[in-house]
């Protein structure tokens, strides 16, 4: 038997206490409830909690207009950097960390609110950006981009959006390949994992069960 | 199928596809009844069932999503006031696999009888202030012969060896040989034995060979929360369902939400109205009926059909629907066996994937020991037992914790460091502890006033209240569990008890008993109040033992069926 333990985002350990399953359950309220709030709110009220009050007027205008694809391009550049490439351990581009998240996006499972709020986050961090740089944040360096990076995790709103990138990052780099991460097992390999058998394939993933 | 009586659709309408109305159906349509089972959610078959970690375990694939079907969960807030959550926004999930066979799909298969006590807590073990403790109208001896039937009907592999606390049997072992066993487990064994406990051979209701038209266990290593593709697994549908079918009596409705029982003037049921896939309001007539929709859902559906005779919903005169509502109460611990410490050949041991632990602990599943402090009689206190289990091995929820260290986010090289040291240098060996959860006033199913499902019924609104001593009890099973990890030599042992439910392991609402004030159904599990009415997933449990549910719910369908056979 297996107890069920919290599912998905879960902030706790698999056996919590009473009151870290209080603080959970909290928080995931609030990231439901800060979802819904997420629709039209500017980059100064979601990433910057902390800027300067002289850029707050600055900061408080209306996301820059970016296409779905400038976004998915930052948000390319992202998962990049939260994980990298390396010689001995694949990193975002090799997992294929991009088109999983396409699917996710896509999936009729994954909750509405939340493609909306991935793709808004990509626009307000290239507010950011311009805000302390004046530059994109593709333009930036590794450092640089650490620094915004740290800066957004300072705040909830910010802090929501990565772990969010991290938590597609980590079901690209060890789901199943059927659903377009983790190609040829590359996750799996890298970290000795032996999956179960017998694997899905086209016909068999969720989303053409009958 | 042809039912056997033109003013009715059928003989039996059973609601719900599960451990409670799977073996009723195949019960009744073998005696030449005719059945229709309704299931809400959709008819899967092996084939469908692949080791997809997604599918199982992420996203609702087996169950309804939240926010078109929510429940509404009670829980008291820091200051011990109650506040009630949509679960669309808070995350909890009290939906327990919604299709053909229900959540016995999904099960581990740990497969324990209750023993002689469970059925008289209160006289051998005296009233708890603040809880509801009762005797069950039935004894152990009433139950053992359904117990024995469930055995070779659904496969259960094991082996019976001589145990200090084994329960009453009429058959002298197992039908199938145990399972295949993780090296680990010999350890278990050893370790147990330096501290003078007695390990357990788990049985399972898992085919270790290939029977009763079902393959056998493939040991692929993902069992628990997952499907099972080769049939082995003595789910519902596998199990009882698919030899009903054979029948040619009985007939399964996928996809058909029950909105409501219909009942007359004099109090029966007469019409089981239900959603079929298109939306479409359909009705089913039958001369008996049985829900089995699992503890929450079966208290909703009487809750929400309310009639002539029930004006507060079926068979709820005495107000006792959807009270003493049940989990299993305890909490869980692990420790980490360091691949380094064991030497090359103990680790590669412990790397084997596949076998099952099949071990447990029921040394305390009475407690009598001075130094035990918990509330009642002070001699003697209901225990339970501690279940072995290596860490599961879906990986995508542990890489998902990895990113979290100290509150705070982690990412790049850090994170990869990380992640390598989590799965490369160790196995994790788990424990999970079941005890009672005492039914008390503060853990019920009601009606939502307002939130309202897709189909626009009220939903669910579920208390979970939990009395003090089970917490006490967990900790002390607890305690002896992780003596065992220690003296296993493993690393960062700890545990938690804790009394948030473990919503996959519910039993209670409809309490069976021998006094209509006090309860819903009487011995037979019919209820007291309406005659054609019957209820039998684990509803019925008026204390849940310290065991999962799901051999007892077998066995009591079982004895049901027998009984409305006559």
């Amino acid at each position: 038997m297996i107890r069920r333990a919290p599912p998905t985002e879960s902030l706790a350990p698999v056996a919590a206490t009473r009151a870290e399953l209080h603080a959970w359950h909290n928080a995931l309220l609030d990231r439901r409830a800060f979802l819904a709030r997420c629709a039209g709110v500017t980059v100064a009220g979601l990433f910057a909690p902390m800027l300067a009050e002289a850029t707050i007027a600055e900061a408080d205008q209306p996301a820059k207009t970016l296409s779905e694809n400038e976004r998915m391009m930052l948000i390319d550049a992202v998962q990049q950097h939260l994980f990298p490439s390396e010689s001995e351990a694949p990193g975002a581009r090799e997992i294929n960390a991009l088109p999983f998240l396409r699917f996710v996006l896509k999936d009729a499972k994954t909750d509405p609110d939340e493609p909306a709020f991935i793709l808004n986050g990509a626009g307000w961090l290239e507010d950011l950006s311009q805000q302390r740089t004046s530059q994109s944040f593709l333009a930036l360096d590794s450092a640089a981009r650490e620094s915004l990076l740290r800066e957004t995790a300072a705040s909830e709103a910010g802090e929501n959006w990565l772990s969010t990138l991290l938590l597609y990052l980590m079901e690209a780099l060890l789901t199943d390949p059927a659903y377009g991460g983790n190609p040829d097992g590359i996750g799996w390999r890298w970290l000795e994992h032996i999956p179960g058998y017998p694997r899905p394939d086209a016909a068999t993933i969720y989303p053409r069960l009958p | 199928m042809t039912a056997s009586n033109t003013d009715t659709d059928c003989d039996v309408c059973i609601v719900g596809s599960g451990a409670g109305g799977a073996p009723v159906a195949w019960r009744l349509a073998k005696a030449g009844q005719s059945v229709i089972v309704l299931e809400k959610g959709p008819w899967l078959t092996d084939q469908h069932f692949r080791k997809d970690e997604l599918a199982c375990c992420r996203r609702a694939v087996y169950t309804p999503e939240k926010r078109l079907e929510p429940h509404v969960v009670e829980d008291r807030d820091a200051d011990g006031a109650w506040v009630a959550k949509s679960t669309a926004e808070s995350g909890w999930d009290f939906w327990n696999g919604n299709l053909v066979g229900g959540s016995s799909n999904l099960m581990s298969g740990f497969f324990h009888r209750l023993k002689p006590v469970d059925f008289r807590q209160l006289d051998e073990l005296g009233p708890i202030a603040g809880a509801n403790r009762a005797n069950w109208p039935i004894s152990y001896d009433d139950l053992e012969p359904y117990y024995d039937q469930v055995e070779p009907l659904v496969g259960i592999s094991g082996a019976l060896a001589k145990h200090p606390n084994i329960e009453p049997r009429s058959s002298a072992d197992f039908p199938y040989p145990p399972t295949l066993e993780h090296p680990v487990s010999a350890w278990i064994d050893e370790a147990c034995e330096r501290l003078g406990y007695h390990a357990l051979r788990v049985p399972r209701a898992i085919l270790s060979r290939g029977a009763l038209g079902r393959r056998a266990c493939e040991y692929s290593g993902y069992c628990g929360s997952f499907g099972c593709s080769s049939g082995a697994k003595g789910g519902a549908r596998a199990a009882w369902l698919t030899p009903a079918l054979a029948t040619g009596r009985c007939a399964i409705r996928p996809r058909a939400q029950v909105l409501r029982l219909l009942s007359d003037a004099r109090g029966r049921v007469t019409t089981a109205e239900y959603a079929d896939a298109e939306g479409k309001v359909r009705q089913i007539t039958a001369k008996r009926f049985v829900v089995a929709c699992q503890a929450v859902e079966t208290s909703r559906l009487l809750l929400n059909s309310p009639g002539p005779k029930f004006p507060q919903g079926l068979a709820n005169n005495s107000g006792q629907v959807g009270r003493n509502l049940l989990f299993s109460a305890g909490g869980s611990g692990s420790g980490d066996l360091e691949y380094a410490a064991l030497g090359a050949e103990r680790a590669a041991a412990l790397k084997t994937m596949g076998p099952f632990v099949n071990r447990a602990l029921d040394d305390w599943y009475l407690i009598e020991d001075k130094g035990f402090a918990g509330a009642g009689n002070e001699r003697r206190h209901k225990g339970g037992i501690v279940e072995f289990l290596l860490a599961h091995p879906n990986p995508t929820g542990l890489a998902n914790r990895a990113k979290w260290r100290d509150g705070e986010l982690v990412w790049g090289l850090p994170l990869k460091r990380r992640l390598e040291q989590w799965f490369r240098t160790d196995r994790t060996l788990r424990f999970e502890v079941f005890c009672d959860w005492l039914p008390t006033d503060d853990c019920f199913v009601s009606l939502d006033p307002k939130v309202k499902d897709r189909w626009g019924q009220p939903v669910a609104r579920i208390r979970i209240g939990h009395h003090p001593h089970d917490l006490q009890v967990g900790r002390y099973l607890a305690d002896k569990a992780e003596r065992v990890l220690k003296e296993l030599g493993a690393a960062r042992v700890r545990s938690s008890i804790s009394g948030a439910p473990p919503p996959n392991l519910m039993a209670g609402g409809c309490r069976f008993g021998t006094d209509p004030k006090t309860s819903v159904l009487d011995a037979d599990c019919r209820a007291h109040e309406v005659e054609n009415l019957f209820v039998t997933d684990g509803s019925f449990m008026p204390t849940g033992g310290s065991v999962p549910y799901t051999w007892t719910i077998y066995a009591n369908a079982l004895r049901v069926a027998e009984g409305m056979l006559g």
